[in-house]
């Protein structure tokens, strides 16, 4: 690795004024919410109204706008509106699915792991480190093989691939509260365990959790897209992004819509979701703030 | 002999759909070879073959599946008759056959001068060896079953090949065109070869190739190109962008309507519409309540708009079919009519079945494309007249196993890819449990027949009675699309069973 | 360091034998028959028992494991029950796609986050180190398969410049062709890969531009490019480098997706394809291979946070803790 030589040679960098930065920080977290929302609201939307049936297949092979087709049809005649407006509700049901498992197994594991010592807390902390090497995709397969490709397996594979991240984090944050005089305090003066980690331990890390979790609801949006397009996700006629996408591949020189499109709203919710937690982890962040403002 | 790995779900294209053959003459439409642009070729060019089928292994008597007859049959092995491409069957290593006046004794006399690939002459010993390869214990052949009728192998010289039925086989020349004729002391056959054909195997690279290079000792016309190479996708829009991109010249089977546009438009490639054999079926299991009842699969067949579920599927490409027989094979007749789509006539058999109101049933639905594709427009079309459908989508593995093997289903979709396949209705066990007395009596009469008029005429009424009891809805039979560079001519347009032969094609300089 | 190596190799060798036992017996957990894949449709109760007989799937299972173990203690890991193929190999000639893929796009990737990161952090209140910023912020949530589609559809099928797809069948033996056929899916894994360092690059920045360290250096009469260069750059390298870690171990198998887009037959795809088979010598065969890789790489990702920072010596594994 080296260091770029040009821009070294201005002064370091002074502290960013206090109103500037809650000013960018608003913006952030604004337009992430609005982004986000933006998705939400298609596939709150695609729950109570959808422009055409999802299964009529009537508009005409990959037809253009026109004839209540706002964006055109697919190669089966289905409206690409209806699909985009289902596949919202799917992605958003992959991510939601997913962080409430990495969320539950993983907050669980890693305070478990927090308490282990000695050896127990080397194996697991290496064993946590070689689960987050193999990718969510593996596990996607495994879980496929057993259970049949639905999207409930694709939810299940992405939480508990995710789940070793989050119990890695919370193993370390869990650590770092633990070594605090007051837990120490807490823990001679007979406070039971459970009682700690409600009392102390959660409140303590629940503002760098909650960043990583809207972190990991954008990687588990596109991990789904993923599995949905090796057609390991929900299974056709779903309308997953990733499967649609899929299926526009041949004609994406002649039909470029279906081939845009999905990926276009992908790009939206996870940018979204990713500033979200970007803008969280100013508001919210004891560290970020302590240092930044 | 699957052509189920098709798109996507590739991944997992595992199962397979296999025939059984009666008959000896096939009167095959389409002709041998597309693009018949004359001029100069290149006699060493080197042809790329793009599919989307890559053997298993290299024996077809081991599981090697579709892509291995597709590869190697007629270019790497031979058999001692050859279907060609319009579905006749011709001598190939057989110089001449004899039948006995009681239909039981087959004398061959083999060809002379056929030389293996190791360089060893061809033998009756070898002719034994392959076929008891077949027909041996641990055989997966799709023909043991159909071969089993042999009692007794003899070869009482080194030309001539003496083979004794138990019973009468009216097919069994036929059958013999998928038997691979091996060298007696080859080894290690799932992953090299020692066969007799134009080609010899150069290399086969797992997950992405396999190339055939002209075998100089030849024993016929040599091949017309130098190198036959077939690149393997799994996935249709790889396949597609590899043709556009001339990274392969011909694609031996196009599996959606999707990329032909770009292909028609441009001059530099032709799109062949030849003559499939793969029918699209939906499959009741006629011994599961409701499918029991004649009235409620007439009335399912007469719900579902099938010229609609193939234009929404295949453009305007494909042929409507009214039972499991198509245009090719030799007991054809036009059933369209019987058990049309007719939504009043479907209310009114619902009704007299005791269904007036409708009944729900779940369809086992593979995972790649038609299938979701003709579940959910079933699902739709059955709406209409009560029937509520519950798709169940499942990977060919689970296809396999639960469908096939377990016969837990209750209506299934399934395409079957090989010609004269309407025999397994007169088989009670096989999956969709059609069991019909007269049916199989009419199917073993055919099989024992003394000529091909009686044999189609039994087969005929097999047809008839089987479409008119909706045994299964057939819902379409699929177009035999090659797309090729117009370099290119001498290529097989009908594949019949998968097969693609190679030494034909002639690549322009 | 000495008694470090030792302990971190036995540990190395436990972790690699414990999982190869978990992977054995959890392949075996999974419903689905591997012989299916060699029989057809019209195969007989026959056939099938044969089928399962010819690949072993009907041996009792501790016997199945004991022979697959002998197999691998002589360093051989079996043969597919498919394609009879020899998996180890079979498994070489997939590394040979997968590791030059992965390598390259790992090293365009920090040849391209590295700075960009740095200037994203350090010039983050400009109007460019917020652009950098946006476009890391919009590369994590591309697609990496949409991507690799129009990347395709603009270089390959339009300007013609690169193959669509696929890799020569001769290998590395006709390197031009292969390196051509490797150019788009490094990118498309680079730029994703990229985006994703660049972020942390960037935040480790920050928290080094913050410290106090690095202000005591400056206050004690170091330039900034000094400073930097000798408290920056290690402070900040220790947690990037656990990153790169694994994401390199990640993308070895991870890469299925790209490999998929480009019809490359790399690891990936062997292990989807034996997945989908049941065809657990090549499954296992994959699995323990990349097992082993994982380990190494994290085992090499500590050894270099080690030697940059000695405040981690004397810990067991990661210094990302």
């Amino acid at each position: 690795m080296t260091l770029p030589a040009a821009p070294l040679k201005e002064t370091e960098p002074s502290k960013e004024t206090t109103p500037v930065s809650r000013r960018r920080r608003s913006a952030t977290l604004l337009a992430g919410c609005s982004l986000t929302a933006l998705i939400a609201l298609l596939a709150l939307v695609s729950l109570v109204w959808l422009p055409f049936d999802t299964d009529d297949t009537s508009g005409g092979r990959l037809a253009g706008p026109g004839d209540g087709h706002l964006l055109g049809t697919d190669k089966l005649g289905r409206d690409l509106l209806t699909q985009l407006m289902t596949g919202a509700r799917i992605a958003v049901q992959a991510g939601l699915g997913s962080v409430a498992i990495a969320a539950l197994v993983g907050v669980t594991l890693g305070v478990l792991a927090a308490f282990a010592q000695g050896w127990l807390d080397d194996t697991l902390a290496a064993f946590l480190d070689i689960l987050i090497a193999f990718p969510t995709l593996l596990l996607a397969m495994l879980v496929v093989a057993a259970r049949s490709a639905t999207l409930g397996s694709a939810i299940l594979a992405i939480g508990l691939a995710q789940s070793a991240v989050v119990a890695r984090l919370v193993r370390i944050l869990v650590k770092r509260v633990l070594a605090r005089d007051y837990i120490t305090a807490a823990r001679t003066s007979g406070t039971s365990w459970p009682r700690t980690v409600a009392a102390h331990i959660l409140p303590n890390i629940w503002p760098t959790l909650v960043v990583n979790l809207a972190l990991q609801f954008g990687l588990a949006v596109l991990a789904e897209a993923g599995l949905s397009y090796l057609g390991l996700g929900a299974p056709p006629p779903n309308a997953s992004w990733g499967r649609m996408l899929q299926e526009a591949q041949a004609t994406f020189t002649t039909a470029p819509a279906g081939a845009l499109a999905p990926g276009i709203l992908l790009v939206v919710l996870v940018v979204g979701v990713n500033l979200v937690a970007d803008g969280l982890r100013d508001t919210l962040d004891p560290a970020t703030r302590r240092r930044r403002t | 002999m699957s052509k189920n790995s098709r798109t996507r779900a590739s991944l997992y294209g595992t199962a397979t759909v296999a025939t059984l053959a009666l008959g000896l003459t096939a009167c095959g439409g389409g002709s041998d070879g597309g693009s018949a642009s004359a001029g100069t070729w290149d006699k060493n060019a080197t042809v790329n073959i793009g599919s989307l089928y890559e053997p298993q292994n290299l024996d077809n008597t081991a599981g090697g599946g579709q892509g291995v007859t597709e590869a190697l049959n007629g270019n790497v092995y031979e058999g001692l008759f050859k279907l060609t491409d319009d579905g006749k069957v011709e001598k190939l290593l057989a110089q001449n056959h004899e039948v006995s006046k009681d239909g039981l004794t087959y004398t061959f006399t083999l060809r002379d001068g056929v030389k293996f690939h190791s360089g060893k002459e061809l033998t009756s010993a070898d002719v034994k060896y392959s076929l008891e390869k077949v027909l041996a214990k641990d055989s997966q052949s799709a023909r043991k079953s159909n071969l089993e009728v042999v009692k007794d192998i003899a070869t009482p010289d080194a030309k001539t090949v003496k083979v004794t039925l138990s019973k009468k086989s009216i097919s069994f020349v036929y059958n013999l065109s998928y038997v691979w004729i091996i060298n007696s002391e080859a080894e290690n056959l799932k992953t090299t070869e020692d066969g007799t054909g134009p080609y010899k195997l150069a290399k086969w690279t797992r997950g992405s190739a396999l190339s055939l290079d002209r075998f100089a000792g030849y024993w016929g016309d040599a091949a017309a190109n130098k190198k036959a190479v077939y690149h393997y996708y799994k996935d249709a829009s790889a396949l597609n962008n590899a043709l556009l991109t001339n990274a392969v010249d011909v694609v031996t089977s196009e599996q959606s309507p999707d990329a032909l546009e770009q292909f028609k438009s441009n001059k530099n490639y032709k799109v062949n519409d030849g003559d499939s054999t793969t029918k699209l079926l939906l499959a009741f299991n006629d011994k599961a309540k409701p499918f029991t009842d004649v009235k409620v699969r007439q009335a399912v067949s007469a719900a579902i708009d099938d010229k609609k579920l193939l234009e929404s599927v295949w453009g305007g490409y494909g042929k409507l079919i009214g039972s499991m027989v198509p245009p090719t094979d030799p007991w054809y007749e036009d059933l369209t009519d019987v058990n049309a789509y007719d939504v009043t006539k479907a209310k009114k058999l619902l009704d007299e079945a005791g269904y007036a109101k409708g009944f729900s049933f779940t369809l086992d639905t593979p995972n790649y494309d038609p299938h979701p594709t003709a579940a959910t427009f079933i699902k739709s079309q059955l709406a209409k007249v009560g029937i509520t459908v519950k798709i169940n989508t499942i990977t060919p593995d689970e296809w396999y196993t639960k469908v096939y093997k377990n016969r837990d289903f209750t209506a299934t979709l399934q395409e079957h890819v090989n010609d004269r396949d309407l025999v397994w209705y007169g088989n009670p066990d096989f999956y969709w449990g059609y069991d019909d007395k007269q049916v199989t009596q009419w199917v073993e009469q055919a099989e024992e027949a003394s000529t091909t008029e009686e044999q189609t005429e039994l087969l005929k009424k097999v047809n008839r009675k089987t479409a008119e009891d909706a045994a299964s809805d057939w819902l379409y039979l699929y177009p035999q699309i090659v797309v090729a560079s117009s370099k290119l001519s001498g290529y097989p347009l009908n594949g019949l069973n998968s097969q693609f032969y190679a030494y034909d094609i002639k690549k322009k300089g | 360091m000495g008694r470090y190596l030792l302990r971190r190799l036995a540990f190395l060798l436990v972790s690699l034998a414990l999982a190869s036992v978990v992977l054995f017996v959890l392949l075996r957990l999974l419903p689905g028959d591997p012989a299916n894949a060699l029989t057809s449709v019209g195969a007989s109760p026959e056939q099938i028992a044969a089928a399962r007989h010819s690949i072993g799937s009907d041996r009792p299972l501790p016997e199945q494991f004991t022979h697959w173990l002998g197999q691998l203690t002589s360093g051989d890991l079996g043969t597919s029950f498919v394609s009879s193929l020899p998996v180890g190999p079979e498994v070489t000639a997939r590394l040979n796609v997968t590791v030059p893929l992965t390598l390259a796009a790992f090293v365009l990737a920090v040849l391209v986050a590295v700075p960009v990161g740095f200037v994203a952090a350090y010039k983050r209140r400009t109007w460019y180190g917020a652009v950098l910023s946006g476009i890391s912020q919009l590369g994590i949530a591309v697609p990496v398969f949409w991507l690799g589609m129009i990347l395709i559809a603009v270089f390959a099928l339009n300007a013609g410049w690169l193959p669509s797809g696929g890799f020569p069948q001769d290998g590395w033996d006709a390197p031009a062709e292969a390196v051509r056929s490797l150019v788009l899916p490094v990118v498309t894994i680079a730029l994703v890969m990229g985006a994703s360092l660049i972020r942390y690059v960037r935040s480790a920045t920050l928290d080094v531009l913050g410290s106090d360290y690095l202000r005591t250096a400056r206050a004690l009469g170091a330039s900034f490019p000094r400073a930097m260069w000798r408290h920056g750059l290690r402070n900040a390298s220790v947690p990037v480098i656990s990153i790169l870690g694994i994401e390199l171990a990640s993308t070895l198998l991870g890469a299925v997706v790209v490999e998929s887009v480009y019809a490359l037959p790399g690891l990936g795809s062997l292990l989807a394809t034996g997945i989908a088979q049941h065809d657990y010598p090549v499954v296992q065969g994959v699995l323990f291979v990349s097992t082993l890789a994982v380990l190494l790489i994290g085992f090499a990702a500590d050894l270099v946070q080690r030697i940059i920072d000695p405040r981690l010596r004397g810990r067991l594994s990661g210094g990302a803790r």
